[in-house]
């Protein structure tokens, strides 16, 4: 009889990193099928094309350093998903193609690959995407909600993302009663956003986009880029509301408000957490 | 370990003694028993064989009736190799004549409580809580641990833990009392509800599970008043025990019986989990084997609690007083993932009761990097082993915690011939597993 001696705890909870991310994947794959039913193929050909690249890229880098392969983790089609559902589907197949290597060699494995990144890589790509080539990955169109079948399925908006409000709703909470992402941010985010864009006084319709919620439940709260003291986080989704809704104001696009907003938190974010670490309650105040 | 763990009552049954039990002579938090017998004496069945004077100490006694076979060092379930005393039985049954006492003294239940040496789920003897130079002003038993519930609180034990809970109140002079029961374990709290009689005595609900190595914390809620590790309950007027603890203290005070038996519940992997009352001494063997053998391979045995439990080298270890629960794992269960890197998804930091950091001090630990460990109160944690439970990535959070925290007493710890020796435990060279946060203090 052989026995095992371990430190505890004995058991685990059984959330891991491969349920997290799969979650979040299969979430925003029915989100690429619905972006099909209003762009057509050519939107599934955006999404397939990126999360090849990215998947082929991390297999290269990992494969050339001889590392272990990671591809199951599915942090790679993550990357890949999220940025090609940031893009128009009018795109040039090659703009995918440079951005998921951008995502995945520059901004995830210089820096030292998963739960290591200082930008969340497909937010990071997509900004170096659209600052490269600004007119051939902008939208042609606004999304602008004017019916509640809107939140449904969107037929005027511009990049994958944004065709359903409900899809993203609905898969935010299933990540958020699984604890596969924490409630605080986007909690904070949401009813920051609201109330910032009332106090200012701008109509709602324009603000609440498909791809508000792709921010609020995917992007902002990825966990290696957000603060993880519970401060931090509280201060993270309030400052994700204000920076969208003050982008969005002056330029009068809250598409892409969301996206640069979650850039520019994401580099506060270090900031935000070194200043809130919290007082152990057993510690006596000298 | 959440509350639909806490499972029905199973009727108790009472393990047949063995032909052989080894006494381990430390039991509690600190130093080790000399040991009163020699090789080849005749003992009984209640009969002290061991008892120092020289420190905090719980002394031992026979569980069987029989003569020592030897005194040598055995495997200790926490400590590695102990002193222990070998007893083999002659099946004679001969016990000590017990001092039943229906109407004792202040004075009474102290020596009582010190004579039996009872000892705590945490290993603190509880003679020590009563005779603390603190003034106690209220004693507290702890109905929120799965282990001690499942064990010590069949209905038939209820009364006996009331009856312990105003013993203890007597001998520490408190005031009041309180039992603290889980928010969702309805059936104790209207059992105790419907046998409690004295008005100084509240029923609290708590909304966690509070295991013996969360007594600070415990102490902590209910009074208000933050207690560190380098602190016990004590230091802010409160006796915390546990249904173990009252149990034994109502048996050796009304009916004079020493610390030798405990009630243990045996599950996982095997045939009949159930609870036994078993012998202090008997190996984890035969405890299993009374429970219906292991089914299937083992492939770890776990004593008290799957979050910070021991895990044990073998199962020929023997129960000690603070054994309440075994829990036997197949191979299948047992965890073997190898960790990943840490994605800062912050469930440690939302599950971590004492509001610290665990998975970025476990980072830093594993880079060798101590003083930021130190700077993010690495000392605060009480390693209940959340973290650990919640964490993805399968890292392995409190072993490197603990690992930081005997780095940094190796840092921090001045050479200093004339400073007074901690009163932790003198017995092994080795970091203590016998609640760490009694003694891993003196740095903070």
């Amino acid at each position: 009889m052989k026995l095992t001696v371990s430190h505890p705890s004995h058991i685990r909870e059984g959330v891991t990193i491969n349920k997290i991310m799969w979650s979040k994947i299969a979430i925003l794959a029915v989100l690429s099928l619905f972006s099909a039913v209003v762009f057509g193929p050519e939107a599934l050909a955006v999404v397939l094309v990126s999360v090849l690249a990215a998947v082929l890229t991390e297999t290269g880098i990992q494969k050339l350093t001889k590392q272990e392969l990671t591809i199951k983790d599915g942090d790679a089609v993550l990357i890949g998903l999220v940025m090609a559902l940031l893009l128009p589907p009018t795109v040039a197949l090659w703009i995918p193609v440079v951005g998921a290597f951008f995502a995945v060699a520059l901004v995830k494995h210089a820096f030292g690959g998963l739960g290591s990144t200082l930008f969340n890589p497909a937010i990071a790509a997509w900004v170096f995407m659209n600052m490269s080539w600004g007119t051939l990955t902008g939208s042609e169109s606004i999304p602008h909600i004017s019916e509640y079948t809107d939140l449904f399925i969107e037929y005027g908006s511009g990049r994958l993302g944004e065709v359903s409000s409900l899809i993203l709703i609905i898969g935010g909470l299933y990540l958020i009663y699984k604890k596969y992402i924490d409630w605080r941010i986007p909690t904070l985010y949401l009813i920051s956003t609201i109330v910032m864009a009332l106090l200012i006084g701008e109509e709602l319709s324009y603000v609440i986009t498909g791809m508000l919620f792709l921010g609020i439940f995917i992007l902002a709260p990825d966990p290696t880029t957000s603060p993880i003291t519970k401060k931090g986080r509280f201060i993270y989704g309030i400052l994700c509301g204000i920076l969208t809704v003050v982008y969005g104001y002056l330029t009068y696009d809250y598409v892409v408000a969301v996206l640069y907003t979650v850039f520019f938190a994401n580099a506060v974010a270090p900031f935000i957490e070194k200043n809130t670490f919290p007082k152990p309650v057993n510690e006596v105040s000298a | 370990m959440t509350t639909e763990e806490v499972k029905k009552e199973t009727p108790k049954k009472k393990k047949e003694p063995g032909k052989q039990v080894v006494i381990p002579l430390l039991q509690h938090i600190g130093i080790t028993c000399k040991p009163l017998v020699k090789v080849k004496d005749e003992v009984l069945i209640g009969q002290k064989i061991g008892e120092s004077s020289d420190g905090l100490c719980a002394p031992v006694h026979s569980s069987i009736a029989g003569h020592v076979v030897a005194i040598e060092e055995r495997l200790h379930p926490l400590c590695g190799k102990i002193p222990s005393i070998v007893i083999e039985s002659d099946e004679s049954n001969r016990a000590i004549e017990l001092k039943a006492n229906n109407n004792p003294s202040k004075e009474d239940i102290i020596n009582a409580v010190q004579e039996a040496g009872i000892v705590d789920v945490t290993g603190y003897p509880l003679y020590d809580m009563l005779t603390t130079y603190n003034r106690i002003d209220t004693v507290l038993i702890n109905l929120t641990f799965p282990g001690d519930v499942n064990s010590n609180c069949a209905p038939e034990n209820i009364p006996k833990i009331i009856e312990g809970m105003r013993l203890l109140m007597k001998g520490s002079g408190a005031l009041d009392g309180a039992f603290i029961i889980h928010k969702y374990n309805q059936s104790l709290l209207s059992k105790i509800k419907s046998e409690l009689r004295d008005e100084n005595v509240e029923i609290i609900t708590a909304k966690n599970n509070y295991s013996p190595i969360m007594t600070n914390l415990l102490a902590h809620e209910i009074t208000g008043i933050p207690v560190p590790n380098t602190q016990t309950p004590l230091d802010v007027g409160v006796i915390l025990s546990s249904a173990s603890g009252a149990l034994a203290v109502t048996r050796a005070v009304n009916d004079g019986i020493p610390s030798i038996e405990v009630n243990v519940t045996v599950s996982g992997a095997v045939r009949n989990p159930g609870t036994l009352r078993v012998n202090i001494g008997t190996s984890f063997k035969e405890v299993i084997q009374s429970s219906g053998g292991y089914s299937g391979e083992p492939g770890k045995i776990i004593m008290n609690g799957s979050l910070n439990g021991t895990a044990q080298p073998n199962d020929e270890v023997p129960v000690i007083k603070s054994t309440t629960e075994i829990i036997v794992q197949s191979t299948d269960e047992v965890l073997r993932e190898s960790p990943g890197p840490c994605i800062h998804c912050a469930r440690c930091v939302d599950v971590c009761p004492v509001n610290i950091l665990p998975g970025r001090i476990a980072s830093f630990s594993d880079m060798g990097m101590y003083d930021e460990c130190f700077k993010l109160h690495v000392i605060s944690c009480i390693e209940c082993g959340k973290c650990n439970y919640a964490c993805p990535s399968n890292r392995h959070i409190i072993q490197l915690i603990k690992f930081a925290k005997a780095e940094l007493v190796k840092l921090l710890t001045i050479p200093d011939e004339e400073a007074t020796p901690s009163p932790g435990c003198q017995s092994c060279e080795n970091p203590c597993l016998l609640g760490e946060p009694f003694i891993s203090g003196g740095i903070a």
